[in-house]
């Protein structure tokens, strides 16, 4: 039913992108794209409160139809989904405005629609097909919504070919892998893979890793996340806020579904690699997310680093099910569900914020914004709120999905194998460096770009944005809190996941998951052995209101007792007043960290010393130039693209314009498949 | 006690052995750490003073216990006196102080220590859990030793900092040697110890001559006599 | 009156305590010191007459400063005392029913980043300077801070501040491992950085170079400066004190009786103030590291950090 009102305000939206006047355009096509997601939120929350639905229309596809079925996982990720995109939505509307032109295209606006409702289809998919077709529907609409503002920015068009190589690349490997698998199943839905038996342990194997291939890629994990940082960077806020927030989880949710769910969890080495994955991808995306100047990019880096953190948790989970530790099992699995939960609402938030920045000064250039505390303070307190949930601090909603990660790394167990006794700290110490640095890239964030005085005229000339966007902005927010208040009410939603993921697993010799030990009272997250015994106990609301309420104390304890409070210049070493120019900047701020960090960074320096006309020892002018260039991508991506365009120039020797010998190549390839049938 | 019973330790007896083994641990780290010269003789006692309790802990079990004493108040004699003297020796007659440029900056050295400590640990399980004696389960320990003193030897230019490292390696394969067999070669140790106490005298006199040669020893700069 | 109340009344008389004692132990530190030195110094009160000075004259903003100026000292003194009313001290009861020890660091951090942010909102190169160094070590002491609860959390099988102490009385011989030796040494050097004491910072310089704490609080005066000195103070005490707790739980109060809990507020006073005075006699003999030779340090206790994790899995 709520789907049913989804799929009708989809198409609501997609017709009004193309027949409502321009003024109107974009207030209709987002209100419509918002309760859209609403619809597809509220069935997410019934699928995940445990109703099954299925249906298949056999005539959309030629050969296989769709298939469609809901159970607690396609909930889940349909609440996500469905969440952010009406908090997209909803910013879409003050954030394209009335010009018509951009974001606020025809084009761009009929495809906005469609792209939420393919992510919102891709978890509802049963069977091969259908996934495959919503994946790619969302890929290419995604690709096209990247490429909105190619004529305003130089980097869009770079951006969009990284991503669409990226994407396509994990096409590839998921429709090799989704078709050999149902080859070998027997069947293309969902239920005839799960039926399926005695498959090969080197055909799952393999088709896991193509699986992996196409949905890490699509998370953004490192090494296949160099479309991240550009995409997101590149493309209109609120795609990138849907990107970043809502798509990326969708390789997080293929990952679940095929990894534990069609293929039975599979053997140890799975789990490690997507551990391995996990726990690099954090470090590596935190660590250029500190030092990173633009502010998307910063963020995009950031999903990096989250992504990295749930699949740390969803490769523990698989390692732990597999040893037969249920209890910490449980724990690592719903702290991935929840930190997936609570990124798509921080990274909403943050996203939907910097694009609030970016429409009122034109930069994305943390050295050259600040000052926007005075001229915009609801975005400026909304970001902080966002940043202060992704730096993971209390009491933010990132610090219980931490916080419940880091509880399942500090119990593997007494008689746990060696290598989780060896990977448990490694993965404690990759998340605490993960949490220490992102905590300096948020004070970064905030701290350089919202506070201060402002380090450029765009940035002093901000306006605070239209209504419509600080709404949308309090949506994110208000959801940041509910999941850090009460984040024990997901708890029942995360345990059917559990079950209904066990429950193909406990056929075949696969990871043990059990319902998460974490108790569903109210206010009290609590971590409890099988026993009875509770092991850990956090109060996320208490510690909230206790820091608040004694802040409050103090403060007006101090004010009331105390002088009033007087203006003056900030101390200037007696130089005269002091020039935005004096400040540290975001690249200031981020050195000592680079520096630690110089051997994994490996920036590009250059310093140009201009010497006075008059004498060699007299320095006219210094001029220094840096920047970080993305490590793997020139080690690992450039050399494939040089060998790859060195194989082109060899190949145009095979096609010199003859037609004859293009009907040549032809028969010989239908000779070659013939030959290779009749010999099978 | 344990799970196959063979002797039954008391709980003292486990700690003070546990002990010594985190201060070996502790001193390996800790050479690694330091870039002065003159801090690596004393972390050097303390590590032989902390192998010396283990050896005199391990001969208490032993069944010739006098003879075992002796001998493990021999090598605590050697590894705590006789040896940092010499290498005092060495120092004064080789005045460079610190390590100045070590092959890998001390950060990384750190974590590549404690990497080592991990693969020590991760290679020793299978003995260990054949084993589940209280001094089994410290052989890591010892292999760890081994590792850190390679390490320390890899990475480091002075020539007296190989002498430690040496030393370290000869600690570990002591520490390996008494805890994974409870302690029966002491005499073989001994043996090798003096050994070593010979080729310290033989480095001492070739640093020595080195110096009065070519001034400080940098291994690097050695490199030219071989042109 | 219930049970309940009764931990209350102890949690909250316990962050009275706490804050009443920070500014005497930073007197105690600053008169041990100076008696090394051979100066006179001043006397174990003067923190408090320092404070009560400040507190009277008036506060200061910077033009440029917004609201996270003026307000991150309550926030980092309430921060301050929320754990110094949860973490046990003098007693191992709490009202948070378990102060998880995550989150205490959590806290911790939560402060420093407001002073981080307050820093860098005064717009001055100092500030900036400060908050960038303070945020860099705070970063790199996490790792370590969390691999020692990591291995002082294998012991017991719990996070939990409360559960960890109270393990430590009533079992004294599993406190002296040679795996919570080395989680000692590692969360020793961690707190000697989250405290900005020397090797990690100085204290008592304000030369551009080397500051680092005192870099952020540099446009702070009056009242603000008075909290933010408390605070500072506070966190001191806290740190020196669950290094105390954790490694020599003797005297703790585990029940709820008046001697019980009188004993333990002796003892922790007792505890405090050796290390405090440990602490400066160790700065006396020992100088401030460069900044970039801070990583080295921290990478170390990182190790060691690692060493204790492994000697607990390894040795019990």
């Amino acid at each position: 039913m709520a789907l049913a009102v989804a799929a009708g305000a989809t198409v609501v939206g997609a017709m009004a992108s193309i027949l409502v006047p321009r003024q109107a355009r974009a207030a209709v096509v987002g209100l419509s794209t918002a309760v859209a997601g609403g619809a597809g939120a509220v069935a997410g929350a019934v699928a995940a409160g445990g109703s099954h639905w299925q249906r298949s229309i056999p005539d959309i596809l030629p050969l296989a139809g769709i298939d469609l079925a809901v159970d607690p996982l396609s909930g889940w990720f349909l609440v996500l989904v469905g969440a952010v995109t009406t908090i997209a939505g909803s910013y879409t509307i003050g954030y394209v405005g009335r010009t018509g032109a951009g974001p606020g295209s025809r084009g761009a606006l009929f495809l906005l629609p469609l792209f939420t409702a393919s992510m919102m289809v891709v978890p509802i998919a049963a069977s091969v097909p259908a996934l495959l077709a919503a994946w790619e529907l969302m890929a290419v609409t995604s690709l096209l919504l990247v490429l909105t503002e190619h004529r305003h920015h130089d980097g869009v068009r770079a951006a969009a070919i990284w991503y669409a190589a990226l994407t396509q690349l994990g096409f590839v490997a998921l429709l090799v892998g989704t078709a050999w698998l149902s080859a070998a199943a027997g069947g293309t839905s969902f239920a005839a893979i799960r039926s399926a038996t005695g498959l090969n342990p080197a055909l799952t194997g393999t088709v896991f890793l193509l699986c992996v291939v196409g949905f890490a890629g699509k998370a953004g994990a490192v090494p296949l996340h160099p479309w991240l940082p550009r995409a997101h960077a590149e493309s209109p806020s609120h795609v990138s806020a849907l990107m970043s927030a809502a798509m990326v989880k969708l390789g997080i949710y293929g990952i679940l579904r095929f990894g534990f769910d069609l293929l039975g969890g599979g053997s140890a080495w799975w789990w490690l690699v997507i551990a391995v994955i996990g726990g690099v991808s954090a470090l590596y995306g935190i660590t250029q997310a500190a030092v990173a100047r633009d502010i998307k990019q910063m963020l995009a880096f950031s999903t990096s680093e989250n992504v990295g953190l749930i699949l740390l948790g969803i490769g523990f989970a698989g390692l732990y099910g597999l040893a037969g530790n249920r209890l910490a099992a449980g724990l690592a699995l719903s702290a991935a569900l929840l930190h997936a939960a609570n990124h798509a609402a921080f990274k909403a938030l943050l996203f939907t914020g910097a694009g609030s920045v970016v429409r009122a000064t034109g930069t994305r250039d943390l050295d050259l914004l600040g000052g926007l505390v005075r001229t915009m303070p609801a975005t400026t307190i909304l970001f902080g709120a966002g940043a202060l949930a992704a730096a993971a601090l209390p009491p933010g909603n990132g610090f219980v999905s931490e916080w419940l990660l880091l509880q399942s790394l500090l119990h593997p167990g007494a008689n746990a194998g060696t290598m989780l006794t060896v990977a448990a700290p490694l993965a404690v110490a990759v998340v605490a460096l993960t949490a220490g640095i992102g905590v300096a890239a948020f004070v970064k964030a905030v701290g350089t770009g919202f506070l201060a005085r402002p380090r450029s005229g765009s940035a002093a000339a901000a306006k605070e944005s239209p209504a419509s966007m600080v709404v949308a902005m309090s949506l994110a927010a208000v959801a940041c809190a509910v999941l850090a208040i009460v984040p024990t009410q997901t708890m029942p939603a995360i345990a059917r996941i559990a079950v209904a993921l066990n429950s193909h697993a406990q056929r075949l010799p696969g990871p043990e998951l059990v319902a998460a030990p974490v108790s569903g009272e109210l206010l009290t997250v609590r971590v409890t052995q099988a026993a009875g015994g509770s092991i850990a106990t956090i109060w996320p609301l208490w510690i909230a209101v206790a820091i608040v309420a004694v802040t409050l104390i103090i403060a007006t304890t101090a004010r009331s007792l105390g002088r009033p409070r007087r203006r003056t210049n900030a101390w200037s070493c007696g130089e005269g007043p002091l020039t935005p120019r004096m400040e540290y900047t975001a690249t200031s701020f981020a050195e000592p960290l680079q520096r630690v960090f110089d051997d994994v960074l490996a920036p590009e320096r250059s310093i140009d010393v201009t010497h006075a006309d008059e004498s060699e020892y007299h320095v006219a002018a210094v001029r220094f130039r840096q920047r970080i260039p993305d490590r793997i991508e020139n080690r690992v991506y450039r050399p494939i693209l040089a060998l790859v365009a060195a194989l082109g120039d060899r190949a145009r020797v095979l096609a010199n314009g003859s037609v004859h010998r293009y009907l040549g190549y032809m028969l010989v390839a239908l000779l070659v498949v013939l030959v290779a049938g009749v010999v099978r | 006690m344990n799970a196959t019973g063979v002797i039954a330790h008391s709980t003292a007896y486990d700690q003070a052995l546990n002990l010594a083994c985190g201060l070996l641990l502790l001193t390996a780290v800790g050479a690694l750490w330091r870039r002065q010269v003159s801090a690596l003789i004393p972390t050097l006692v303390v590590q032989g003073l902390a192998l010396t309790v283990v050896a005199v802990l391990l001969a208490g079990e032993h069944e010739n216990g006098r003879e075992a004493m002796a001998v493990a108040i021999g090598l605590g004699i050697l590894k705590a006196i006789v040896i940092p003297l010499l290498l005092l020796r060495v120092h004064r007659l080789v005045p460079d102080a610190r390590e100045t440029r070590p092959l890998a900056n001390v950060a990384s050295s750190m974590l590549a220590a404690a990497g080592l400590c991990l693969l020590a640990y991760a290679a020793t399980r299978p003995l260990v859990e054949a084993a589940g004696t209280t001094t089994a389960r410290a052989t890591p320990v010892g292999l760890a030793l081994v590792l850190i003193g390679f390490f320390l030897a890899a990475t480091r230019r002075r020539s007296i900092s190989q002498i430690v490292a040496l030393l370290v390696i000869d600690n570990g394969i002591a520490a390996t040697a008494f805890l994974a067999t409870d302690g029966v070669p002491l005499i073989v140790e001994l043996g090798v110890s003096a050994d070593l106490v010979l080729a310290v005298l033989v480095l001492q006199v070739l640093s020595a001559r080195l110096v009065e040669t070519f001034g400080p020893t940098d291994l690097d700069d050695l490199r030219e006599l071989h042109d | 009156m219930s049970a309940t109340v009764w931990v209350w009344v102890v949690a909250v008389g316990q962050a009275v305590l706490l804050a009443i004692l920070a500014p005497y132990l930073l007197g105690i530190t600053r008169a041990v010191r100076a008696r090394l030195e051979g100066r006179g110094g001043g006397r174990v009160g003067q923190p408090w007459r320092d404070l009560r000075k400040l507190a009277r004259k008036q506060p200061t903003s910077p033009e440029d400063a917004s609201f996270v100026f003026t307000a991150t000292p309550p926030v980092l003194l309430a921060t301050s005392l929320v754990v110094a009313a949860a973490a046990p001290f003098v007693a191992t009861l709490s009202p948070f029913a378990g102060a998880d020890l995550i989150v205490v660091v959590g806290l911790l951090l939560l402060g420093t980043v407001a002073l981080a942010l307050a820093g860098l909102d005064t717009g001055t190169a100092f500030g900036g300077m400060g908050a960038s160094r303070e945020m860099i070590i705070a970063a790199l002491v996490e790792p370590t801070l969390l691999l020692s609860v990591f291995a002082l959390s294998v012991r017991v099988g719990s996070t939990d501040l409360s559960t960890i102490v109270a393990a430590g009385v009533r079992d004294p011989s599993r406190v002296f491992t040679p795996g919570s030796a080395l989680a000692a040494a590692a969360l020793a050097i961690a707190t000697l950085a989250e405290s900005s004491r020397i090797p990690v910072d100085n204290p008592t310089t304000h030369l551009e170079l080397t500051m680092v704490h005192e870099a952020m609080v540099l446009e702070y005066s009056g009242r603000d400066l008075a909290l933010v000195e408390w605070a500072s103070a506070l966190r001191l005490t806290i740190l020196l004190g669950l290094l105390a707790n954790l490694f020599a739980p003797f005297g703790i109060a585990t029940e709820l009786t008046g001697g019980a809990i009188a004993i333990g507020a002796v003892a922790f006073v007792a505890k405090v103030g050796v290390l405090g005075a440990l602490l400066a006699a160790g700065e006396v003999f020992a100088a401030k590291l460069r900044l970039f030779r801070v990583p080295e340090l921290l990478a170390g206790s990182f190790a060691l950090a690692l060493l204790a994790v492994l000697a607990s899995a390894v040795l019990g």
